[in-house]
């Protein structure tokens, strides 16, 4: 989901147990991409952006290996608000919602600066939906002046970070790379922008969410920081207070909280509380199978962060702040299996018997295409997936938007829409067997795709080719009838006309008063549009109704 | 006469004697066809034919990627470099035992130290059996390799790196005077085929039939087959039917709601792009019609991720991510269900959709089975169980499992294998215990096992088929499809 990389020596600092590094992470839930001597790349699964840090990932292997037990209440603030943001009332209707943080006596030296920087960019790009959603920002306090507001403007200007004098924002926007990068997660206000913005006294410290000013730049050697959440979402927002400061916490800073005042009304960010939860024995040992004794719950809760105390027949669970994917007992249930180690779970089987049945639908299928095997044809399968180039150009068919299913945004041109065909995807074979032995039979059972008045229609058919310098009408014919008088459906053949097949040499079948088929010898343009060499006869009969 | 015949004879009465590539260019005809039709007048006393015996060498796979350096050239060059091993470090037992066999390597007390001769083939002097697979891989002559470096041939068949076929050749051919009158129109002197005249009247009693060489080379035949990918889902579904599962479908084009909502997956999150996943601009919108399934489904959001959550985006067709938007469709169905009915075991196998960058493994159009077992009392061990008999079934005893992440199931878990050949872990499927938020939603008081895995990436599996890349499965070349080999479980 969102990969991220570590020194591995720093983590291997956090790993109290025998077990190697790798294995530790693997058995946490955590999918390693790359491990060497140097550097461990995971991927972080949405539900632990805690993880994406890398305080929060040394907590977790540290608590997992048993090298450090969670403390009760660890992550209490008892300091008094160390600085204030008015909030005015423009950002109401744009990116209402601010938090604020202080960090005195950081560290962030080596690789700390990076790692922290890293985990900003990752949340804000995948939590903050690039931004639009939630950004993170970082200043130096020694740099602002005087206190802080939060508003929003139609214009004004910036000393970006990493760029030495000022530029108006509407420039910024066009040329900047920040402001071109993020022009989507700017808020707009009719046809112009409107910039969330973040001002001390004198300046303007943070044009939102696309750059902060170059003064209040973090470096190495910082101590006090100045950190600032903004989003559109208030439990994004909190989520993001809480995994940021519980990390500079367990780093070993001191955290202020920030006062945000609305008019009147004024509330301290971040709020840091532990959610309780509470969980009978029988409920987990019910879930997963095993029993586990309810001392053992206690430190399998530890090894996963969490602390926990007996509580008449139940555990009580504290769940640390950071921990914002525990939504309740199931969550708590899992983080006890992982403690436990799921491999360490003994099967057991269901007891009670059952029998199995088969779809029809799919026996059908396989009815239908022994009997094309029976009649020399080898099977296919292509992709449901195709473009209009294939379906409708190469076929010399007409297009009719309406009737085919679309896709909005593709990675590739090769997939624009659903086929609502079967034969062009059996013609790019024969073209791609060229090296085949003639005569070349191939045919495909599948699905088609088609809409009508605006909703989707999924249908069934069957196609078939044959390929050599002797193929021709009556070979095609005589398939199409063996299938037809298989099926005991009654059937007559008409002449047809049809741009992708010669004419004269064209037919339908029309069955219970709807054409069900179209054969015939394949127009030579066609064959050629698919790059074959050799004569081509071919069918297509739709299985819906037979 | 058949076509060939008549065209290869009609150009050799003009020609006279022909040898093979005179005859390929004269007749237009391929190698195959032209062997057939050479063979079948030669049966029919139509032309004589010069034979010879030929060798036929194919290097193997190993053996390929052996050319520019054998793995017992690699292992004295490391040990060259480090002056002396220890036995223990050296994985490579076939590049040790050539090495010894060699004489280039002497073994003391658990160290391992070159000879004289191993000194020697580490200055790059010619390696008999390299110089014979080089001279084969350039497109020399088998039997001028097998006479230069008789040792070194033997070797490399013992090894496996080559594969070696006798077979008799025709070299060239002359129309005989049956030939000449059988293409002048005159009937056929000499008794080649027995037909249905003789037998009725008997005259074959009096007939001395030509014999034939039972070694002269036919035309190929190829029987029609189904595809791999059909033969494989078959005994996929004969699994589950032995385990007493139910199979059942659903609808490709899905909404957004049964694919994504229906199973917790909030609407402005990135667990809502854990698969990119392709949305339709035709059609635009897809109903659901069961009112009161969207508010508890709305409830279910609100409540659980505390954002909004939007019916419109809800409506939005997509290409189903995964079949347990089928799953989800039952667990709905079930709720009114018969007690008698639980534990309910049902399974679908279908296409499902990634609108991502494809390689070996990746696919933009998938196959995958899920399945679910409705009941009371149900565990993760019942799970873990469950799904070890299937893949045990499949051949597939060591699997491992590890904790996973799905917005749908908690617990979640995932099943892995090691691929040897590959060196990578290959994740068998997706599963755990479908949240409570969700069969509450669906109206179902009742535990539900789930499970989604790949179709396509077991077939990669040497034990089950071994398929070097997925991409090869769906080009359809028909002469893979002739010659593939077959599904062993």
């Amino acid at each position: 989901m969102a990969i991220i990389s570590f020194d591995t020596k720093d983590l291997q600092a956090a790993n109290g147990g025998k077990r190697g590094l790798t294995d530790v992470i693997t058995d946490m839930g955590v999918e390693i991409e790359e491990a060497t001597k140097q550097e461990i790349k995971v991927n972080i699964d949405p539900n632990r952006p805690d993880l994406l840090d890398f305080t929060g990932m040394h907590r977790a292997i540290a608590n997992f290996t048993g090298k450090k037990k969670p403390q009760d209440n660890r992550y209490k603030i008892s300091n008094a608000p160390a600085m204030t943001i008015t909030v005015q009332a423009a950002v109401k209707k744009v990116r209402p919602y601010i938090a604020g943080i202080v960090v005195k006596n950081a560290d962030l030296t080596g690789q700390k600066l990076k790692y922290f920087i890293n985990f900003t960019e990752k949340f804000s790009d995948t939590y903050g939906r690039k931004r639009k959603k939630l950004a993170i920002g970082v200043h130096s306090i020694a740099a602002i002046n005087g206190s802080l507001t939060y508003t929003a403007e139609g214009s004004g200007s910036i000393t970006p970070l990493g760029l030495g004098k000022p530029m108006r924002f509407d420039k910024l926007m066009k040329e900047h790379i920040k402001g071109i990068t993020y022009q989507d997660a700017v808020p707009t206000f009719g046809k112009s922008y409107l910039y969330p913005l973040l001002k001390d006294d004198s300046k303007t410290i943070a044009l939102i969410p696309v750059t902060n000013c170059e003064e209040t730049k973090v470096t190495e050697n910082t101590k006090e920081l100045f950190i600032d959440i903004t989003s559109t979402s208030d439990v994004a927002l909190g989520n993001a207070a809480a995994v940021i400061a519980c990390s500079f916490i367990d780093s070993g800073a001191d955290v202020y909280p920030v006062e945000i005042a609305y008019g009147k009304a004024k509330k301290a960010t971040p709020t840091l509380e532990y959610r309780e939860i509470k969980l009978s024995m029988s409920t987990a040992e019910r879930t997963l199978g095993v029993a586990t004794g309810r001392h053992n719950i206690i430190s399998l809760a530890n090894r996963m962060g969490h602390t926990a105390a007996k509580y008449g027949s139940s555990v009580l669970f504290y769940v640390p702040p950071y921990r914002v994917d525990v939504l309740n007992e199931q969550d708590i249930i899992e983080d006890i299996a992982i403690a436990y180690g799921y491999n360490n779970i003994e099967p057991i089987a269901i007891l009670g018997t059952s029998s199995g049945m088969s779809n029809d639908s799919a026996d059908s299928d396989n009815r239908i295409a022994l009997t094309m095997v029976g009649l020399g044809y080898t099977e296919a399968i292509n992709s449901l997936l195709t473009s209009e180039e294939v379906s409708f150009t190469k076929m010399g068919w007409k297009p009719l938007k309406e009737s085919y299913v679309s896709i909005a945004d593709s990675k590739t041109s090769a997939i624009t829409m659903l086929r609502q065909s079967l034969l062009p995807g059996l013609l790019q074979n024969i073209a791609a067997s060229a090296n085949a032995t003639m005569p070349q039979r191939l045919f495909e059972v599948g699905k088609t795709f088609h809409v009508k008045a605006g909703k989707p229609i999924e249908g069934k058919g069957i196609a078939f080719v044959s390929v050599h310098s002797k193929a021709n009408f009556a070979e095609i014919k005589s398939a199409v009838e063996a299938l037809f008088k298989q099926t005991g459906t009654d059937y007559r053949i008409e002449e047809h006309r049809d741009a992708a097949f010669m004419q004269g040499r064209c037919a339908r079948v029309v069955s219970k008063g709807r054409q069900a088929a179209l054969f015939g010898e394949v127009h030579p343009e066609t064959i050629s549009n698919f790059r074959i060499e050799e004569p081509v006869v071919a069918a297509e009969i739709s299985l819906d109704d037979l | 006469m058949h076509e060939y015949e008549a065209r290869l004879l009609d150009f050799l009465t003009k020609r006279g004697q022909a040898s093979m590539d005179e005859m390929e260019r004269g007749t237009g005809m391929g190698r195959d066809k032209l062997v057939w039709a050479l063979e079948s007048l030669a049966e029919k006393g139509a032309v004589s034919v010069k034979r010879e015996r030929i060798i036929e060498a194919k290097v193997t796979k190993e053996a390929s990627g052996y050319r520019d350096e054998f793995p017992e050239e690699a292992l004295v060059r490391r040990i060259s470099s480090a002056g002396r091993m220890r036995i223990s470090s050296i994985n490579d037992q076939i590049a040790l035992g050539w090495a010894k066999r060699n004489g280039w390597i002497r073994v003391d007390s658990g160290s391992v130290t070159l000879t004289e001769a191993g000194k020697k083939a580490t200055s790059g002097a010619g390696y008999a059996q390299r110089s014979a697979l080089c001279s084969l891989i350039k497109g020399e002559d088998p039997s001028s390799v097998m006479a230069k470096a008789k040792d070194a041939w033997t070797t490399l068949i013992k090894r496996n790196l080559i594969e070696v076929k006798e077979a008799t050749a025709i070299t060239d051919a002359t129309p005989t005077k049956v030939g000449i009158d059988m293409h002048a129109g005159a009937p056929a002197a000499g008794v080649g085929e027995l037909t249905r005249e003789m037998i009725s009247s008997g005259s074959w009693r009096k007939q001395k039939f030509r014999e034939y060489d039972v070694n002269a080379q036919t035309e190929s035949a190829y029987p029609a087959r189904l595809h791999p990918v059909r033969e494989f889902t078959n005994r996929i579904r004969q699994k589950w039917f032995e385990m007493g599962f139910i199979e059942v479908e659903g609808p490709i084009i899905e909404s957004a709601f049964w694919n994504f909502d229906a199973l917790f997956s909030p609407q402005d999150h990135p667990t809502r792009e854990m698969q990119d996943t392709f949305y339709l601009s035709n059609p635009k919108q897809l109903s659901i019609d069961d009112v009161e399934l969207i508010g508890r489904v709305k409830k279910m959001h609100l409540e659980g991720w505390k954002e909004g959550w939007s019916e419109q985006l809800a409506r939005s067709p997509v290409l189903r991510t995964h079949t347990t938007s089928v799953s989800a469709r039952y667990m709905k169905k079930l709720a009114k269900a018969a007690e008698s009915s639980y534990p309910a075991k049902l399974f679908s196998i279908g296409s499902v959709f990634r609108n991502e960058a494809t390689d070996y493994k990746h696919l933009a159009e998938l196959r995958q089975y899920d399945g679910i077992i409705v009941g009371d009392n149900l565990t993760m061990a019942n799970l873990i169980q469950t799904l070890k008999s299937f893949y045990a079934r499949l051949g597939l005893d060591d699997v491992k499992l590890a904790p996973s992440y799905f917005p749908f199931t908690e617990p979640s878990l995932g099943f892995f294998y090691y691929d040897e050949k590959r060196d990578d872990i290959i994740e068998l499927c997706g599963g755990g215990i479908i949240r409570k938020e969700i069969t509450k939603a669906m109206g179902l008081n009742k535990t539900v096992l789930a499970w989604g895995g790949g179709v396509d990436r077991l077939l990669l599996n040497d034990k089950i088929f071994g398929v070097g890349a997925l991409p090869e499965l769906y080009k359809n070349d028909i002469a893979w499809l002739r010659s593939r080999g077959g599904i062993k479980v």
